[in-house]
């Protein structure tokens, strides 16, 4: 289950169980909630957009319903067709998304995505002939997943390394990538990596489709990588080369990469000017759209 | 006439502009008496105090000002010709502004605001705009509307040469034309069985409404937005002088965020002096350097903010010349470009290129070179005898959308290609 549905389907549980009896009292609890939820895990980006999604939704119908209960259930219910409908929002996408898959393609993703799995599992299905290759995605590795998932799918797919995507994009003819959040300039909130295989995709002139659903739709406007609300300032610090802990530690025997992988990004953020289209459940749209 | 004598005395104290405007009106005094014959005494009396009974006047009139004496219109020919010819022949399409010339039947309010306005005194869209609106706020409680029309005909056309003499004394900036534009549609919107003093206590508050929503709230709201992108060691570049900005930085500094400022300037106007001084009082570190040092100004810089003057709505930013080169030269050295401004200020024009429409400034000003206030004659002094010598003195320029990272407003965050979006949400 992806981390918006998660965070709502955890909102319309609490409102089964709210016993607030004003409006008020209830939208503070939701609003307390959705911090708590917000501020529970690392990388809050998708969650916080499903998050402030059910909000609006809820502000929205609480203004035009007078019976209180009655609004409660209406919520509880909506919320619930809500979660139902994100699989069938990722089949819709799907659906839109096989038409840039051509016959005899070569295509290069990044990461694991499940709306990218379903899109190329349709394509599949639909007796479409065509080459995958995986980006590993250090440090989850999700990359072996996909390519896993791929190949029981039939599809030839091949684990590459986050390094050599510059090695292989003359044999790509299209990138896919999905995404935590599409910001409000069109720009993508994803996976660590997402950046640089933009931007040589951009380079070598092959078409970048991000598929996505529209409940990431984060309001959030990010000016550079430095600016999301995941960014911890840990890694743009340089090592104190004077300091004792160094100097002990000077042959550098084990700078234990646990270290290095905690203090690292787990997401970037990747400007619309490298994303050929978007393509969503509301259609296909460009980035500016 | 003993009122004549009266201001001659006074004449002396007044400045070139405001003389030149009282000898202007006496004769246009003296081209009513000879035309509107009977109406001579209260010409002069509606001209000196109030605009209210001079209706009569203006309908024989037509606002139209004809020099009495033969030997000033040749004088005012001949330096036509002169100024003509030290136009820059691609801009010829473009006027420069002659200063505020007077009619009749202006109010004393927007008088005054039309002699700041051509003296640059007040500057700024925003500045301007305010001006404006509290001026025609004072004109719509001294109206009265004559017998026989309604408030909602017969004022549209009581201010309409208001208006045309507030864009003699300086083209209208896109603002005050949005904010003009609105102030018409509420008056031929006003019921018409309202009664005078109630339809008028109503449109003032109108006005109010849009000042307090659309420029002082929005420039709040502005700052608040802005703050969210301002972190600790950020080193913030900014060009000339815009209020918005200025708020923003002074907040930021309020709020306690380290930051440091680069204030570009440009001549001839040296705005972005007045900003420094504001900046340095409120103890913000800065550094002050000229446009032709921006390439080496940017190097540390984080971010740059700009204000505006206008949007067009292909995304292309309307604002003090110069802008342009900044944004440019931000956007190669890939530093985001933040412009702050309100949504009145939005226009459904496309512009292109700074040549269709821009607004000249007096080339005078380019002649002195002094960076105090004393001014100082430079190299171009005595331009005017030197057969092949022009001089353009552009006030604003257009920057492309593909430079601006993001436009801030009072809605939010939204990058320039969605000013369309805004102003059809606004219709």
């Amino acid at each position: 289950m992806s981390m918006p549905i998660a965070a709502i389907e955890s909102l319309v549980e609490l409102i089964k169980h709210s016993k607030a009896t004003t409006l008020s009292e209830f939208m503070e609890s939701l609003k307390d909630a959705s911090q708590k939820l917000k501020t529970s895990v690392r990388n809050s980006i998708s969650l916080s957009a499903g998050a402030d999604l059910f909000l609006r939704f809820v502000t929205r119908t609480s203004h035009d319903v007078t019976n209180f209960e009655a609004c409660k259930v209406h919520l509880i219910n909506s919320g619930k067709v809500l979660v139902e409908k994100a699989t069938a929002v990722r089949h819709k996408i799907a659906e839109i998304g096989v038409q840039f898959i051509k016959d005899d393609a070569t295509i290069l993703i990044h990461s694991y995505s499940r709306v990218v799995m379903l899109l190329l599992q349709q394509a599949a299905a639909r007796k479409k002939r065509f080459k995958v290759y995986v980006t590993e995605s250090r440090p989850t590795s999700l990359g072996v997943q996909s390519t896993k998932i791929l190949r029981k799918a039939g599809i030839p797919a091949t684990v590459i390394l986050d390094t050599a995507v510059g090695y292989i994009i003359d044999k790509v003819d299209a990138v896919f990538v999905g995404a935590e959040g599409v910001v409000e300039n069109g720009g993508l909130i994803n996976a660590i990596g997402t950046y640089q295989v933009a931007v040589v995709a951009k380079a070598a002139n092959k078409p970048l489709y991000a598929v996505i659903e529209s409940y990431k739709f984060v309001r959030l406007f990010p000016l550079n990588q430095y600016d999301l609300p995941t960014h911890t300032p840990d890694l743009l610090t340089f090592p104190d080369l004077e300091s004792p802990r160094y100097l002990s530690n000077n042959d550098e025997s084990e700078d234990d990469v646990e270290n290095f992988e905690a203090s690292n990004p787990t997401v970037d953020y990747t400007p619309p000017d490298y994303i050929t289209l978007l393509c969503t459940d509301l259609g296909v749209l460009t980035p500016s759209g | 006439m003993p009122m004549e004598k009266k201001s001659t005395k006074d004449m002396k104290e007044m400045t070139k502009a405001e003389r030149r405007a009282v000898q202007e009106r006496q004769r246009a005094e003296k081209a009513a008496r000879t035309v509107g014959g009977t109406t001579t005494k209260k010409g002069s009396q509606g001209s000196a105090t109030s605009v209210v009974d001079n209706t009569s006047i203006f309908t024989h009139q037509e606002y139209s000002f004809t020099p009495s004496d033969s030997k000033h219109k040749e004088k005012q020919q001949k330096e036509s010709k002169k100024e003509s010819s030290k136009q820059v022949a691609l801009f010829s399409h473009l006027e420069i502004a002659k200063g505020a010339n007077t009619s009749l039947d202006i109010h004393p309010a927007v008088l005054v605001i039309g002699l700041q306005f051509a003296e640059f005194k007040i500057c700024g869209a925003n500045a301007r705009c305010i001006a404006t609106l509290t001026a025609f706020k004072k004109v719509i409680q001294d109206y009265k509307t004559p017998e026989g029309t309604t408030l909602s005909r017969h004022l549209p056309t009581h201010l309409s040469p208001q208006i045309k003499y507030l864009v003699n004394s300086r083209p209208m900036s896109v603002g005050m034309g949005n904010a003009i534009r609105h102030l018409k549609l509420e008056i031929s919107t006003m019921d018409i069985d309202l009664a005078d003093d109630d339809a008028k206590r109503l449109l003032c508050e109108k006005i109010d409404n849009f000042i307090r929503d659309r420029i002082t709230f929005a420039d709040r709201v502005i700052v608040d937005y802005g703050l969210q992108k301002i972190q600790d060691g950020d080193v913030i570049l900014t060009y000339a002088r815009s209020s918005v900005v200025q708020a923003l930085l002074l907040e930021a500094r309020a709020k306690g965020i380290r930051f440091k400022v680069i204030v570009v300037d440009s001549r001839p106007r040296l705005e972005g002096k007045r900003l420094l001084r504001r900046l340095v009082d409120a103890g913000i570190s800065c550094t002050y350097a000229f446009l032709h040092a921006v390439g080496f100004a940017l190097k540390d810089v984080s971010k740059v903010f700009l204000g505006a003057h206008a949007f067009m709505s292909n995304g292309a930013l309307y604002s003090r010349v110069g802008t342009a080169m900044v944004a440019m030269m931000a956007k190669e050295k890939n530093i985001p470009v933040i412009v702050c401004c309100e949504t009145y200020k939005f226009t459904e024009r496309v512009q292109l290129d700074s040549f269709v429409m821009n607004e000249q400034g007096n080339p005078e000003e380019m002649v002195n070179v002094s960076t105090t206030s004393t001014p100082k004659a430079g190299l171009l002094d005595g331009w005017l005898h030197k057969p092949d010598l022009k001089l353009l003195n552009l006030l604003y320029d257009l920057t492309p959308s593909k430079y601006i990272t993001t436009v801030i407003t009072e809605v939010g965050m939204i990058p320039c290609t969605s000013v369309p979006v805004i102003l059809r949400e606004y219709k």
